[in-house]
């Protein structure tokens, strides 16, 4: 591809907007226009330098973020080995959404890796939103329990599996 | 420094080119930042009170806003439709009232408040005299005289300040719409262009003590509002079944003052117990209205009904800190700080908690250690 040749400008300029990226994010798949411009003024976009912490394992979450750029690390301390990196994250993934219902702590740390701009989704605006507009906000939450119930359901599979290996392994243990 | 020997001639220089222009510099600031304030203060004169009430004016209208909102007007739209709804009543109020007779109620208000200051200090100096044979000791002691004198000087000072709190009172009627207009429409965008300056390790914390803090303030002070509004109708129609003068009057003086927690309730009820004693006597409508002062208004409605209903979802302050919170508001801007002290007070209470909560987020020291406070 040849920058200077190549039409960089087909993209149109929706595509280019906070919103356009939110209704491409899974839990917000089902929002209209509207809706989606709604959500864009409940959000807050954050940017970060490299190797910035968002947030700290144990540290009172308030919200959900999603990776508009850049990218994102999530890690655990022990206190044998200092960091187990669990997850890198790139554009369009999201994390924290546990916080997003109820202040619980954070299981996970956060770092940026490089630059990063982050769209943050809060549960303080979410209250009000629910509030003020039942019906959009309803939506987004719909969106958003799909979500984490397809991620239990995914866990709840892995650890069923686990368990059959386990008791396999068990089996062949005591056959031998 | 120099007797460590690591250290360049140049950078020797250059520190004390930095120190002297710190040291010079400092001075510049210190002596230009009084003049500066001066200016800042003479700038902000007058708006400190049509921001306050403008901002209360939109905590109240707030909800009324949503509600027109919530039927898919815009929101400029719903702020005129509010505006208008308010102007309308306004107007049917007076048409069925009709307009109040400011300049016979002046005149009536002339003549008898001394006549309640006199016969209040005579009996209270029937009182003193009573004290005197039983404590001696306070004979030179004239509280009669001073009494006196301080409510003819008190008179005087309202007579003298009605047709500038007139014109003070205009200026009010133009600024706080246009300003509660503003604040109505915008706030949220204000707010939010405020929120998004703080830092990203801050901004979860910044977010969550905002929403706290606006959260409980609008619901402080619309509780208190209208608790002070039924409190004052509620001494209105009790004294308006008695004979006593002023009973409007005497219905605004007790709302406006239970604004004040503890103190305020109790010097409401003076004015109405003056007059009552001097008018009507000791006698069944007297202790009716020392009842609808104490029992209806203070203990039944106040108490039993208003306060819980109202005001207990918010986070409650110990009664000393809302007496230190009134002493202190009041030694800084009078009445008004007594009204305001408390709410201050809550926001302070409030913010404390939410940073002790988000400590985690404020130690200095949390990357040594582990989430259970280890050193790592």
């Amino acid at each position: 591809m040849n920058p200077f040749w190549d039409n960089i400008f087909h993209r149109s300029g929706y595509e280019q907007t906070l919103a356009y990226f939110l209704g491409s994010m899974p839990m917000f798949k089902m929002l209209d226009k509207r809706e989606l411009a709604f959500l864009e003024n409940i959000v807050h976009v954050r940017n970060y330098e490299a190797d910035e912490t968002i947030f700290n394992e144990g540290d009172i979450g308030s919200g959900m973020y999603s990776i508009r750029s850049g990218q994102v690390q999530i890690y655990n301390r022990s206190e044998q080995e200092p960091e187990i990196e669990q997850a890198i994250l790139q554009p369009g993934d999201f994390f924290g959404e546990i916080a997003l219902t109820a202040s619980r702590p954070r299981c996970a740390s956060a770092r940026t890796t490089e630059p990063t701009v982050l769209v943050g989704l809060f549960r303080s605006d979410m209250l009000e939103a629910v509030r003020r507009h039942p019906a959009p906000s309803a939506k987004i939450m719909l969106g958003l329990n799909r979500v984490i119930s397809d991620r239990l359901l995914q866990c709840s599979i892995q650890l069923e599996e686990l368990k059959k290996q386990l008791i396999d392994s068990r089996k062949q243990q005591s056959d031998a | 420094m120099l007797s460590q020997n690591n250290m360049s001639r140049a950078q020797v220089a250059v520190i004390y080119l930095v120190l002297t222009t710190a040291i010079a510099s400092g001075i510049a600031i210190y002596s230009s930042a009084s003049t500066f304030t001066i200016l800042l203060k003479t700038a902000t004169a007058g708006l400190f009170l049509p921001l306050l009430i403008s901002l209360i004016v939109s905590f109240l209208l707030d909800p009324v806003v949503y509600f027109f909102e919530g039927k898919k007007i815009n929101r400029s739209l719903s702020i005129f439709i509010v505006y208008l709804l308010f102007f309308a009543l306004m107007v049917l109020l007076l048409l069925v009232i009709g307009p109040p007779n400011w300049k016979g109620m002046m005149q009536a208000l002339k003549a008898d408040f001394p006549r309640y200051i006199s016969s209040a200090i005579e009996y209270l100096s029937s009182l003193l005299v009573n004290a005197q044979e039983h404590f001696p000791f306070i004979t030179n002691y004239d509280i009669a005289a001073r009494l006196s004198s301080a409510s003819q000087s008190f008179f005087g000072f309202i007579l003298k300040e009605t047709p500038r709190s007139a014109m003070r009172i205009g200026s009010l009627l133009l600024l706080v719409p246009l300003f509660s207009f503003f604040f109505l429409r915008d706030s949220r965008r204000i707010m939010r262009g405020l929120i998004s300056l703080a830092p990203n390790r801050y901004f979860e914390m910044v977010l969550d003590i905002y929403a706290n803090v606006s959260w409980q303030l609008a619901h402080f002070i619309r509780g208190r509002i209208l608790e002070a509004l039924i409190i004052g109708m509620v001494v209105w129609l009790g004294l308006s079944f008695t004979d006593i003068h002023y009973a409007p009057i005497l219905g605004v003086v007790a709302g406006v003052s239970n604004l004040i927690p503890y103190i305020g309730p109790i010097v409401g009820m003076i004015p109405g117990l003056v007059i009552a004693l001097v008018d009507l006597g000791v006698g069944g409508q007297f202790w009716w209205i020392l009842c609808v002062y104490l029992l209806i208004a203070q203990i039944i409605i106040d108490n039993f009904i208003l306060i819980p209903v109202l005001i207990s979802k918010v986070s409650n302050l110990h009664p000393l800190w809302v007496i230190l919170a009134i002493v202190m508001g009041g030694k800084l801007y009078g009445v008004l700080g007594m009204v305001i002290g408390v709410p201050i007070a809550s926001i302070i209470n409030i913010v404390i908690i939410a940073i002790r909560q988000h400590r985690k987020t404020f130690n200095p020291y949390q990357r040594y250690f582990t989430s259970r406070g280890k050193l790592l």
